[in-house]
């Protein structure tokens, strides 16, 4: 085990943490406790985030140095199976609104995180959405949308997902622009999501619940 | 940049998604929104930017009633920002002094639907280097789109100098070469098609980032000198006022540095005063 690593991507020290990720490796070091360590960190990193020390490019960054030591020990990982993916997560920007900055941020903080994440992009119409979660079968469902017309996809879009049946499958998150409990309610979803660590946040409470 | 390129504000802030200004435009308060015009003049707006937000079925109405609403307190042309036709004929109709129209892009829909207004009426018209959905992350990829965006232009009948090429400022936070890009973008354009303007809308280069007003004003000099003669912004934010009026006057653009001595004295840089217009 090694505290060194957990502080390293805590610290944002990009190079001694992918460093000591191979030091670790040659030392045959478990995958999945190496995995652990940078979990470990990447709470950190929420945390700080969340307090107003971090901002966006650290926790940009820290999802890069994720990925990197995940690809780093995919070889060994692939040995001993230890990470199953913690569950699916259906996302996209509700149809007539095409931003998607929030979205692929949300999306990627989601995947570092070990969520299975299929993004349907933007302007994505309610029965696109009905139709990836016939097929993907995802435990959440986040809803994006930055105009304040999609605050009415959004309820439109969770209506269709009411009305195919399909409500009583999926926890439904809402996020991006001006989005707040109020809009929650009138879109009908079951919370909302301030910024990225916030929908991993929810994620994480809804799928292990379940 | 001999020539008088002296950067113009297209005040933003009468704009349906904010909170205020949709309640505004729902209830019909005349005075919120008149104020919020007048305002922005005062501050030396050039246009003044009207988004009646985006409910299609009464987008059209909303824009007609903003423009009939505004018009009478302000001598400044508009700018009428909407992608959906319908509205932009409906309040083309109201308006007295030829507007602006926010936007037109590489999306041919866009193209085909809005242009003909734009020529028909004598508009000015921004238009945005990306295609329908997605912004190309290199700036080879804009200015292709900045080309087939000229060509329809020209085939219209629109002259080069009604076109305002908005090149596009990314979210520095997931790319830190973004602003880079913006500005390269930004040259290009000026060398190949010298007679177009060039504008920014600056929401998303900070997003992310504390202290967001410095990145801003930085960014806003730098791209000032690569050409960029227009912005879209809040005029009510006087540290950037401030920052635009030294930038003038240090480009050249300030015969005798009055405009600056005049700020001077009007306040412009006084640190104690407030901020204004957080938007």
């Amino acid at each position: 085990m090694s505290k060194k690593l957990v502080k390293a991507i805590a610290d944002m020290q990009e190079e001694s943490a992918l460093k000591q990720v191979n030091q670790m490796m040659a030392d045959k070091v478990e995958p999945a406790v190496i995995m652990d360590d940078a979990m470990e960190a990447m709470e950190i990193v929420g945390q700080r985030f969340e307090d107003g020390t971090y901002f966006l490019p650290e926790l940009m960054l820290a999802g890069e140095m994720m990925n990197q030591i995940t690809e780093q020990v995919k070889p060994e990982m692939a040995k001993t199976p230890v990470t199953e993916p913690k569950g699916k997560i259906l996302i996209g920007t509700v149809a007539g609104d095409i931003h998607d900055i929030g979205k692929n941020i949300v999306s990627f903080m989601l995947e570092v995180n070990r969520f299975e994440v299929l993004d349907l992009g933007v302007d994505v119409p309610p029965d696109k959405f009905l139709e990836a979660i016939r097929e993907f079968k995802p435990q959440v469902v986040a809803l994006s949308g930055f105009l304040t017309l999609a605050f009415d996809a959004m309820k439109e879009t969770i209506e269709a997902i009411q009305g195919a049946g399909l409500r009583d499958e999926v926890k439904i998150m809402i996020g991006g622009g001006q989005v707040n409990e109020e809009i929650n309610k009138y879109a009908g979803a079951d919370a909302y999501g301030k910024d990225a660590m916030a929908g991993v946040t929810l994620a994480k409470k809804w799928i292990v619940a379940k | 940049m001999t020539e008088n390129r002296s950067l113009k504000i297209i005040g933003e802030k009468i704009n349906g998604a904010r909170k205020r200004v949709i309640q505004a435009i729902e209830k019909r308060d005349t005075v919120f929104i008149q104020e919020l015009a007048v305002k922005q003049v005062e501050a030396g707006a050039a246009w003044l930017d009207i988004n009646a937000g985006t409910r299609q079925s009464v987008e059209p109405d909303d824009l007609v009633w903003l423009v009939e609403t505004i018009q009478p307190v302000v001598e400044i042309p508009l700018c009428l920002d909407s992608a959906n036709p319908q509205a932009l004929a409906a309040a083309i109709q109201v308006v007295e002094r030829a507007p602006m129209i926010n936007s037109i892009s590489g999306d041919p829909h866009r193209l085909q639907s809005i242009l003909p207004l734009v020529a028909e009426h004598n508009c000015q018209v921004i238009a945005l280097a990306m295609n329908g959905k997605s912004i190309p992350e290199l700036s080879e990829q804009r200015l292709e789109i900045v080309h087939t965006v000229m060509q329809a232009v020209r085939a219209s009948g629109v002259p080069d100098e009604d076109v305002y090429i908005d090149p596009l400022a990314m979210t520095l936070a997931t790319n830190a070469k973004s602003a880079l890009i913006t500005l390269e973008t930004m040259r290009a354009i000026r060398q190949e098609f010298p007679d177009v303007h060039l504008t920014l809308g600056l929401s998303n280069l900070s997003f992310g980032l504390p202290a967001r007003s410095y990145i801003n004003r930085v960014f806003l000099v730098l791209a000032f000198a690569a050409g960029l003669d227009s912005v879209i912004l809040d005029p009510l934010d006087r540290e950037v006022r401030a920052t635009l009026v030294a930038a003038n006057l240090i480009l050249g653009q300030d015969r005798h540095c009055l405009e600056y001595t005049r700020a001077f004295r009007a306040g412009l840089f006084n640190t104690s005063g407030a901020t204004t217009g957080v938007s």
